[in-house]
């Protein structure tokens, strides 16, 4: 029961520092309009990229244009979301570099909380608008048998995804613990995930198919719960059941990531003097 | 000259000890080439193989490796450095040296894209080549008339960078143009699709634009998409009418430059 208590008051304490960060962006309103706007240029470039190739071409392996942009919503939802969250992790690098990662340890609120919150940034909302909108657009063009079980479905993984993006974001921060380096090949599974899962699964090699499976499960909250909405054979045959295992990959893989924090954490030597 | 060529050399120098980013930006462009010609290949995977607009499907592969390997070297995202000088004010202390603005900034990028060639591009166009049957270049002559035509890109691509940086004079916060001039790249310059894809009242225009020099001309030469002497002359074209721009726009700029503090 206390421990709850705690928790609860963490969570308080942390949105309120949330809320001060973003009361401090709206008075740049300027730069806060011009970012949302930009992402939301960069992402659609990319989306009328996917319509002139479609254009060119009939089908996508065995998938039609509105198909891949039913995946593009999805993912783009998930991993506008988990971006926005993660801003703060993204920035622990920094703080441990600079010595400022002290301040975050003696404070009296769970680290990861805290690190989480010491950046929030919305300028992924226009990532997130645009994910909405063409999922909308993507629900408007296909003909969905919707019933209970995948509206559950869908909502279950966009959850998992959100969790298993900002474990994801948070790989960087840990390592960091150990190296000053920046690790940037991280990107080739955060950025690069996100891509990919964008498209249809079986479209890739085997290796990466296997990697972004079995060691980052982001094929498992995406392509998977889709394949079950839309009523798509699944190529790669794994069994029927594989549509519903997001909540469970995600666990075990913020359950690592966690472990792994907490190692990061015992592991850390101020840089400072 | 001699000062410029120094200047090269030093940036060459310098990205050469970044080793560490250097492996991680080679696994990165190479995931990221993994991903594209999957998504190509599995859109070939609908034509039963055939052409699409006069591009094969290892044409099209083999572009894709190219651009990736490329990317670095024409430097496409995220240079800001003559925009960053411009507003910390250190503007006016290059402006005291005795060298070209426009050939001392050109120098050093020039410098840096032949290590980036050497260290990211060659070793990009490697691992894609061990992954996937790409094309050789279709001659003997193509081949040789790669290696300008990757020189002009990097021209080319350094005009339009600093065009944009030099904006930095009159727009304070340049990450708006950033966006729309990455948002342009991606569509317009041939980085992520051949542009013959485009619908044809697009490629119409798009022709006319010098993105295409930035990235894909090298590319369409190696694969004898484009004969040489267009290819390379649409590059000329295009390095001399921006250069030219850049110096321009700097003169302009110039006239605006209020220094602060003693």
């Amino acid at each position: 029961m206390d421990s709850l208590n705690t928790l609860r008051e963490e969570l308080g304490i942390s949105w309120r520092i949330a809320a001060l960060r973003l009361r401090g962006q709206m008075e740049y309103r300027s730069s806060f309009l011009m970012q949302i706007a930009g992402s939301f240029i960069i992402n659609f470039s990319e989306l009328l990229v996917l319509f002139a190739l479609f254009n060119r071409f009939d089908n996508l392996g065995g998938w039609s244009l509105h198909e891949v942009i039913f995946l593009h919503g999805v993912s783009q939802i998930t991993f506008s979301i988990a971006d926005t969250l993660s801003n703060g992790i993204d920035t622990v690098p920094t703080l441990i570099r600079e010595g400022e990662f002290d301040r975050v340890l003696i404070r009296p609120v769970s680290s990861y909380l805290q690190a989480m919150v010491s950046e929030v940034s919305l300028r992924h909302l226009g990532m997130l608008a645009q994910g909405v909108i063409i999922f909308v657009y993507a629900l408007a063009t296909i003909d969905i048998d919707w019933t209970a079980a995948k509206i559950i479905l869908l909502v279950t993984a966009i959850v998992s995804g959100i969790a298993l993006f900002t474990a994801l974001f948070t790989v960087e921060a840990i390592l960091s613990f150990w190296t000053v380096n920046s690790v940037e090949a991280i990107n080739a599974f955060t950025y690069g995930g996100s891509d990919l899962a964008q498209y249809p699964l079986h479209i890739f090699a085997r290796s990466i198919r296997w990697l972004f499976l079995w060691i980052v499960p982001i094929g498992f909250v995406v392509y998977y719960p889709a394949l079950a909405i839309l009523d798509k054979p699944d190529p790669l045959g794994l069994p029927g059941f594989a549509s519903y295992l997001a909540p469970v990959m995600a666990l075990v893989f913020c359950i690592v990531i966690g472990y792994g924090w907490q190692l990061g954490i015992r592991h850390y030597r101020s840089t400072g003097s | 000259m001699r000062v410029y060529l120094e200047l090269g050399i030093r940036s060459f120098r310098q990205v050469l000890t970044y080793r560490g980013a250097t492996l991680a930006g080679l696994f990165t462009n190479s995931i990221f080439g993994v991903i594209l010609a999957s998504i190509f290949l599995g859109f070939y995977a609908s034509t039963g193989g055939a052409d699409v607009r006069g591009w094969s499907q290892s044409q099209t592969l083999t572009l894709t490796w190219l651009n990736q390997s490329m990317l670095m070297v024409v430097y496409m995202w995220g240079w800001w450095e003559v925009a960053r000088s411009i507003q910390t004010g250190s503007i006016a202390m290059d402006f005291l040296k005795p060298v070209n603005f426009v050939s001392y900034w050109l120098s050093r990028d020039l410098g840096r894209a032949l290590a980036h060639l050497l260290v990211r591009g060659l070793p990009t166009f490697i691992i894609g080549n061990l992954l996937y049957d790409l094309l050789p270049p279709q001659s003997a002559a193509n081949a040789i008339a790669f290696l300008p035509s990757v020189a002009f890109a990097v021209v080319v691509s350094f005009a339009f960078r600093f065009l944009l940086n030099i904006t930095g004079f009159w727009v304070i916060d340049h990450r708006g143009i950033n966006y729309v001039a990455m948002a342009t790249l991606n569509l317009l310059s041939g980085f992520m699709i051949p542009l013959a894809f485009l619908p044809d009242p697009v490629l119409a225009i798009v022709n006319l634009l010098p993105f295409r020099a930035i990235i894909m001309i090298p590319g369409e030469i190696y694969l004898g998409q484009i004969p040489i002497w267009e290819g390379i002359g649409i590059q000329l074209f295009w390095s001399v009418a921006m250069l030219a721009a850049s110096a321009w726009l700097l003169s302009l700029g110039e006239r605006k430059v209020v220094v602060q503090g003693g």
